[in-house]
């Protein structure tokens, strides 16, 4: 009987182990994997728009580099809204 | 065989030169491929939906499992709204994701790893999201600039910031999916000149590095299709529902 209390502990703890590297696991890695790529070109490309905005603007309104420089920061400050809506949607999708 | 890592994203002629006005439209290796994932999709949908059995074969299998997939993640993100759009998205990530596995194949070519294939996928999206936001909202889906509970002073900077983050989305979309599959694919190219210039002794490391960037490859080849179809998903969304 003893034997067979041991076996069925060992089988728990086997079963166990066996979950924690199960197929979830490894999807939940993946997914995580896709949202750091996510947000890193979420911030990349708000800026680059934002830049390009500025020149254009600038060209447009003969006042080389302010334009640029301003739109450069409203980019980035899109950028972070972007990245921060991003982590907030994934988040939800989390739970 | 160039060692230039470079070397496998060129474009070429292939056949007689055709132009249309000042504009080149000969068929090139990138358009070959295109067409060949396109056939690729039709031919393996058609067999697959060929025959239905009740115990399904194992392409059958997969077409329906293709096609769960895709319509549980447009319900999960989209809503119920969303349906009508299935085809588009479908058709869009089967694409995207026979383009990326394509790409995969020695000696064949990766049409995702060029910006413009990339976005002009990535504007077709943008175009067609705006178009069912304005057709759906009327002058309403302006409303998407302006979130509720700014005080008025803030107002005029805010609505610059949400229209730069709404122009920033075809960039980002084509970016990462362009970016993703060019830096994997010079990755590769890289590692496997070592394999060569390191020769039998050195070599074997670079190898094993190969491999197993290969079966990371095959993952991001996935999982960047994935992402661009969930990112359509979620425009559309906020262009059906209205809703940030």
């Amino acid at each position: 009987m003893k034997k067979f209390d041991t076996l069925s502990t060992r089988l728990k703890i086997a079963k166990k182990k066996a979950n924690k590297n199960s197929f979830t696991n490894n999807k939940k890695n993946a997914s995580s994997l896709g949202a750091a790529l996510k947000l890193s070109t979420e911030m990349v490309a708000a800026v680059f728009v934002g830049s390009i905005i500025g020149f254009i603007l600038d060209n447009w309104f003969d006042s080389k580099p302010w334009l640029t420089i301003i739109f450069f920061f409203v980019g980035a400050t899109a950028g972070i809204l972007n990245v921060f809506r991003t982590a907030k949607l994934m988040q939800k999708n989390n739970d | 065989m160039s060692t230039n890592p470079m070397h496998q994203f060129n474009v070429y002629r292939i056949g007689p030169e055709i132009s249309l006005g000042n504009v080149d439209i000969s068929f090139t290796n990138a358009s070959l491929f295109m067409i060949i994932s396109a056939l690729a999709i039709i031919s393996v949908f058609f067999v697959g939906t060929k025959r239905k059995t009740i115990v399904p074969t194992k392409i059958q299998l997969l077409t329906e499992l293709s096609y769960t997939f895709v319509s549980k993640m447009i319900s999960d993100t989209a809503g119920s709204k969303a349906k009508p759009y299935f085809p588009f998205i479908f058709s869009l990530f089967m694409f995207v994701l026979f383009c990326n596995m394509l790409g995969m194949l020695p000696y064949s070519f990766t049409v995702t790893s060029h910006i413009i294939v990339t976005f002009a996928l990535a504007a077709v999206v943008f175009i067609g999201v705006t178009i069912i936001g304005f057709a759906n909202h009327g002058v309403g889906y302006l409303k998407l600039f302006i979130p509720s509970g700014v005080p008025v002073v803030l107002l005029p900077l805010i609505v610059i910031i949400e229209i730069i983050s709404y122009l920033a989305r075809p960039v980002s979309l084509s970016v990462r999916l362009f970016a993703n599959m060019m830096a994997g694919h010079t990755m590769l190219k890289v590692f496997g000149g070592f394999v060569i210039s390191l020769g039998i002794i050195g070599g074997w490391l670079p190898l094993s590095f190969t491999v197993a960037l290969t079966g990371l490859e095959i993952l991001i080849a996935f999982l960047q299709a994935y992402v661009f179809a969930i990112l359509t998903c979620i425009y559309l969304s906020d262009a059906l529902n209205l809703n940030h």
